[in-house]
């Protein structure tokens, strides 16, 4: 866990795409997740839409690994929980009185596949669109500036937040802070470790927040931008089309559900 | 809306950032320390305690959102609803005084932990299918295997684990209010002023002779404390 962004640079296609269109297609991810009905239809979304992007993308092979670190313990878990307890008539295997049935393991799988084909989206998003260039078509939208910048901030902290505390962690350690003692005396290391960077960041903050003054961070002034996002009718027709999709979806599954 | 504007001035977004950027890098210390808890909120509860409820409200609900933005935890962002309430409650507990003595942060900290375990049971089952794809999934595990359904083990699982990390959080957080300069905690004032003090100024904003004499007597013992 290093850093604060799984954007990987490539020249692609889809790396080209506006922000907003991605977004589009991770909405369209997000409503399949919810709506479609079985796993057959997710999975072959995940392999008739999502990999085919990702090759388009030229980031297959990070974007498999990416899915399999985040969705891969979800499956595992899932199938154990639903497995042996979402009951059901055909009985695979038994442990102790606990009977694993065929029905689990589906209704197992078939959640850990909404999971997939709605974070999978998510992950292609984040692995193509660096998040400065998200923010900035959001902001363009009418998205509040402020929350942008808020966002866009603690990624770019965060890591150094990060070698702070391993700085602040080694420097107690060589005071001679025991590391491998019991719980309770670790429990007891945590203010030790923690304060130092806590009392550090908050007492900075007043100097960061004249420097945003100093730039005119609170103006009502229209600011621009050095970066433009390309943008395109064809992108704008797709991402309409997308969008409508995705609500189509919604409906006919509440509507399904409502029958 | 007054007050929602008034906590969100440049100084306190700026603080929001931090709280976020804090609450993502203190994973790094609970993991080499290897202990048991997420503590994944305190920049959260900090802010929610400095600046107020909204203030806290907004840096829980985005710093879920970062987490999914990065791409480290996408599914955090399910989450955001219930990171948000935490970080209101922070903040309303510490305007009414609860982070004046450890015992009553801690208290905060328990109630706050039940609600959480409470509010995130349903996100867990329903969205998840009843796990979080981490170790305490074991732990459904066992309260199914005992008879439970599948919400109420989420929410047996949840009052286990999250009643004892919030409780942790707020005394990591009342610990570090007694440690902050007196003049920081004013800058945001959603505190009482003898927030984490034994003795200081009674009103909020003191004024006149008075606020003189309060301020005289912290600023002394602040250079004692040193």
């Amino acid at each position: 866990m290093r850093g604060g962004s799984i954007y990987i640079e490539r020249s692609s296609g889809l790396h080209w795409l506006h922000p907003l269109t991605k977004v589009a297609l991770t909405a369209l991810c997000f409503a399949s997740a919810a709506a479609l009905p079985g796993l057959p239809w997710l999975l072959a979304l995940f392999v008739g839409l999502l990999l085919p992007l990702a090759i388009w993308g030229r980031l297959t092979g990070a974007f498999l690994k990416a899915c399999l670190l985040v969705v891969g313990p979800f499956v595992l878990s899932l199938t154990i929980i639903q497995g042996f307890f979402s009951g059901g008539e055909t009985v695979l295997f038994k442990l102790g009185r606990f009977a694993f049935t065929q029905e689990g393991l589906l209704a197992g799988l078939t959640f850990a596949a909404r999971l997939l084909v709605a974070l999978g989206g998510t992950l292609l998003l984040m692995q193509s669109t660096p998040q400065p260039h998200l923010m900035q078509a959001l902001t363009e939208r009418g998205f509040p500036p402020r929350i942008a910048y808020v966002v866009l901030t603690a990624i770019q902290i965060f890591p150094s937040f990060q070698d702070r505390a391993q700085v602040i962690m080694d420097a107690q350690q060589a005071r001679g802070l025991e590391l491998q003692s019991g719980l309770l005396n670790r429990a007891r290391l945590l203010l030790p470790m923690v304060g130092p960077l806590i009392l550090g960041s908050v007492m900075d903050v007043s100097e960061r927040a004249m420097a945003l003054e100093a730039r005119a961070f609170s103006s009502p002034a229209r600011k621009t931008s050095l970066n433009t996002l390309a943008d395109s009718l064809l992108q704008r027709a797709v991402r309409w089309l997308l969008a409508l999709a995705a609500a189509a979806l919604l409906l006919w599954r509440l509507w399904s559900a409502l029958q | 809306m007054n007050s929602l504007r008034k906590e969100f001035t440049t100084l306190s977004i700026t603080l929001i950032a931090v709280g976020i950027a804090l609450n993502l890098a203190l994973g790094t210390v609970v993991l080499r320390l290897g202990l048991p808890l997420y503590l994944d909120s305190i920049g959260t509860v900090l802010v929610g305690a400095l600046v107020g409820p909204w203030a806290g409200a907004a840096t829980g609900f985005l710093s879920n959102l970062v987490w999914t933005l990065t791409g480290l935890f996408p599914q955090a962002f399910a989450w955001a609803g219930v990171a948000a309430i935490i970080g209101a409650l922070a903040g309303v507990f510490a305007r009414s005084g609860w982070f004046n003595t450890v015992g009553k942060a801690a208290l905060a900290g328990i109630i706050t932990g039940v609600l959480s375990a409470i509010l995130s049971a349903p996100i867990a089952t329903y969205v998840f299918g009843g796990v979080v794809g981490a170790g305490t999934d074991a732990l459904v595990a066992a309260f199914r295997a005992a008879g439970l359904d599948a919400l109420l083990s989420n929410v047996a699982q949840g009052t286990f684990s999250d009643p004892l990390d919030k409780l942790v959080t707020f005394v990591v957080v009342w610990s570090l209010l007694l440690a902050l300069p007196a003049r920081e905690k004013a800058r945001f004032g959603n505190l009482p002023v003898s927030a984490g003090r034994p003795l200081a100024g009674k009103t909020r904003r003191p004024a006149g002779k008075a606020a003189k004499k309060t301020a005289k007597k912290a600023a002394k013992k602040s250079t004692r404390r040193r």
